[in-house]
């Protein structure tokens, strides 16, 4: 933990511009509008976090700061298992059943097209901590033209890179917040989404080849600043945004967790055939809706990262 | 950041008893104006007593309500409750050992999980939490004692990145990982004492710990592997060193239905087995009884590291100084092999093994190298054959054959990929806890928050064991 040591904010948006950022009033999930993601928009975040903020060389195996060995970073970790998978997207395809490419979905087990807080908070869980009913989920991955059923999601919790942990928030109920780039045909920054093997600090844009002690996993990271007002936008993503250098921006003042979200495949070796169902491996992305047992989700916040503490580790060592 | 306490505070503490603790609000604050810059409060442990469930209907309202010092008493019942400790210096006590259950029903995550410095949690039982029956984090001063914990999914009874802490009279089974754990401190200055370790993954686990960490006067059987402590660069403060096993029972692990990690798994079949450990003493244990080996030295594997070894000079350095220090920009191999170097291993009583009572083997590196040493040993067989001639603590080293058959069949017998596989913890069939020994004197003795540890231990004075 570094708290303190973060240095001055750098000039916000230097080079691009940021997105206009919708005002979207606070409102329950269900009530959304319905808007289409708006392709530039998402461009441009992704552009805007790949070259100011994050590692820009996206192809290249990057060790990521941040990462690496457990113990470093103050966290509290949820590990969940595999819940169903379907054509849904609460999210960006609210209420439209089977308008989605293929999920999987980790966590809630009632995660729907028509999941709303209420309609999630009833709902059981996959998660070892059984007060996390939040939902979590990626698109399907498929090898040689199978889907892989995953063995695992981790989701970590952690201040962001450089964030004072004394300062972050715990997620408001309800917010809904999506990472990576579904449309991505060229490679993503690692920092937001990437590929690994088992624990391994190396990221790279693409899949590598991993050896069967330490299989293919999928890693997304999530924004980890929130404008302090909307719950969503309208393009899903604009009230939400990622800190630089350890500081949230103006527009985005409230430091919230950083999700970090591995999904752990059986798969490993070479010559393995790999696409996801939003398309390449290039599009990883994952979206994430807090549907936490709030007074769980503040107490972990408060204990584990405001008092900067490892609250849970997942050992390098698999679970046999 | 976490603060760590200055070493002579604890002590000063005792000078301040009758001021440092009261139980309300107003007197404790005024107390700690007082006292704020000799002890923290509460450090003497003369606060109020609470009792559970008279004062206060659950263990985590009788928490929430306590100020340092106080002794939270808990009378027999099962308790459907995972307990946060965030007040400092409080001593949490069942009235009996075996009556007094935590039960996380496989919902709750940890029984008791303790967040402030200076906590004692004693006589009770943890059982069915997803993860650990009791759990102690980023803490200087902890003590766990007369606990039972009983089929966690996780660990039993678990230190992580804390230090100045003693687990003692306690009983762990049925967890996947270990039953026993202190991992990520340097100098951990901890004791585990008088405890048993069965039927769970791992016996003992320490990953990256040591400094004056004792583990002595224990038992370790019928777990998968029985203690292992090992290093590897997925967390912090690499490699385990200085870990002193002296005066352990360990016996029957080997045991192939259990639920075990995979480090377990690999493992299983050893009594004693330091996967990439340095300067280790074990010594005066009674090993026997293990279908591979009673004590063995093996490098720890590790694929896809965060990091190299780093070098032996700063071996020193402590844990806390580490823990920022920028990881290699170097190529790292796709696999690493932490060695086990400088680990010494004398006059324990090994017998009984499938394959070698006494054992070294390496991968990646000439074990003849290690200054590894084996003396007054009392065993039958050895991989390599006459270990303690090849590697002796004193003397001239005899020539030799360091990877003999034995060592290969050694090696080979512990990467076979046939072996048993993990069972779910929750329908193990792990046997329930024997009745435990009750703490003397539960309902009357005075508080005693973690603020006195670890206790002075002569370890001069343990002998070998006899079999139970």
């Amino acid at each position: 933990m570094r708290p303190g040591t973060a240095g001055p904010l750098e000039p916000e948006h230097p080079a691009v511009p940021a997105p206009p950022s919708p005002r979207v009033d606070r409102r329950p999930i269900g009530t959304r509008p319905k808007v289409a993601i708006v392709a530039l928009a998402v461009l441009t975040i992704v552009a805007l976090i790949g070259g100011v903020v994050l590692d820009t060389d996206a192809q290249a195996a990057t060790r990521t700061p941040g990462l690496g060995p457990q113990g470093r970073q103050a966290q509290f970790r949820v590990e969940c298992g595999l819940s169903h998978s379907a054509t849904d997207d609460p999210i960006v395809h609210f209420g439209h059943e089977g308008a989605s490419h293929l999920h999987d979905f980790f966590g809630n087990t009632t995660t729907d097209a028509d999941s709303t807080l209420s309609s999630l908070l009833a709902g059981d869980t996959t998660c070892q901590q059984k007060l996390d009913t939040a939902a979590y989920w990626a698109p399907a991955l498929f090898a040689d033209g199978e889907k892989v059923d995953p063995n695992v999601s981790v989701a970590y919790y952690r201040p962001g890179l450089l964030v004072d942990p004394a300062t972050v928030q715990p997620f408001p109920p309800g917010l809904v917040v999506v990472a990576g780039d579904s449309t991505a045909t060229s490679p993503q920054p690692v920092a937001v989404a990437a590929w690994h093997c088992g624990s391994s600090p190396v990221l790279t844009a693409e899949p590598p080849d991993c050896p069967p002690t330490s299989m293919l996993a999928m890693r997304i990271a999530f924004p980890d600043c929130w404008d302090g007002a909307n719950l969503d936008s309208d393009d899903h993503q604009a009230h939400m945004d990622y800190s630089r250098a350890g500081r949230c921006p103006s527009s985005h003042p409230e430091p919230v967790p950083q999700l970090v979200f591995d999904i752990h495949y059986p798969i490993s070796g070479t010559g393995n055939t790999l696409y996801l169902a939003s398309g390449s491996t290039l599009s990883a992305h994952a979206d994430f809706m807090n549907a936490w047992d709030q007074d769980k989700l503040e107490q972990e916040v408060r204990v584990c990262l405001n008092a900067g503490r490892i609250c849970g580790v997942v050992s390098g060592r698999a679970t046999g | 950041m976490r603060g760590r306490r200055l070493i002579g505070v604890a002590m000063l503490a005792t000078l301040t008893i009758g001021v440092a603790a009261c139980s309300s609000d107003d007197s404790s604050d005024e107390a700690a104006d007082s006292t704020a810059t000799t002890a923290p409060a509460g450090a003497s442990g003369d606060g109020a007593t609470i009792a559970v469930p008279a004062d206060h209907a659950t263990i985590q309202e009788a928490v929430n309500a306590a100020a340092p010092g106080d002794l939270i008493l808990i009378s027999p019942g099962v308790y459907n409750e995972a307990v946060d400790v965030e007040t400092e210096n409080l001593t949490i006590r069942g009235l009996d050992r075996n009556e007094v259950i935590l039960d996380g029903q496989f919902e709750l995550e940890n029984g008791i999980r303790v967040l402030a410095d200076g906590v004692a949690v004693e006589n009770m039982t943890a059982q069915n939490y997803t993860t650990n029956g009791f759990f102690w984090t980023g803490i200087t001063g902890y003590r766990g004692s007369y606990l039972t914990a009983y089929r966690n999914g996780d660990y039993g009874v678990y230190a992580f990145d804390s230090v100045k802490g003693q687990f003692d009279h306690s009983y762990g089974s049925g967890s996947p990982d270990a039953g026993f754990y202190i991992g990520e401190c340097y100098p951990c200055d901890s004791v585990i004492t008088d405890s048993i370790s069965e039927y769970n993954g791992l016996g003992y686990s320490g990953t990256n710990s040591g400094g004056n960490l004792l583990i002595i006067n224990s038992r370790f059987n019928n777990n998968r592997a029985g203690i292992v402590p090992n290093t590897g660069s997925y967390e912090l403060c690499y490699p385990e060193r200085e870990t002193t096993i002296i005066g352990n029972t360990v016996f029957d692990n080997g045991q192939t239905d259990t639920p075990a990690i995979g480090a377990a798994i690999d493992a299983m079949g050893t009594g004693i087995i330091i996967p990439g450990g340095v300067n280790n003493l074990v010594e005066r244990n009674l090993v026997y009884d293990h279908p591979i080996s009673g004590i063995i030295l093996v490098p720890y594997p590790e694929t896809n590291a965060s990091d190299l070894p780093p070098d032996e000079s700063t071996w020193d350095t402590p844990c806390a100084e580490t823990k920022d220090d920028p990881l290699t920009t170097e190529e790292i191999p796709e696999t690493i092999y932490w060695q086990p170097i400088g680990n010494t291993i004398k006059d324990n009583v090994v017998s009984g093994s499938g394959l070698s009572d006494l054992a070294i083997g390496t991968v990646g590196a000439d074990p003849s190298t290690l200054r590894n040493c084996f003396a007054g040993n009392t065993f039958e067989t050895s991989a390599p054959a006459d270990v303690e001639a090849l590697a002796p603590c004193e003397g001239e080293p005899a020539a030799g054959n360091w990877v003999d058959k034995a060592v290969t069949d050694i090696l080979s017998a512990l990467l076979a990929g046939d072996k048993p596989p993990s069972v779910d913890y929750e329908t193990a069939s792990t046997p329930a806890p024997p009745k435990q020994d009750n703490m003397p004197d539960a309902a009357t003795a005075p508080a005693r928050p973690a603020t006195d540890v670890p206790m002075a231990f002569d370890t001069d004075a343990i002998v070998v064991p006899t079999k139970p």
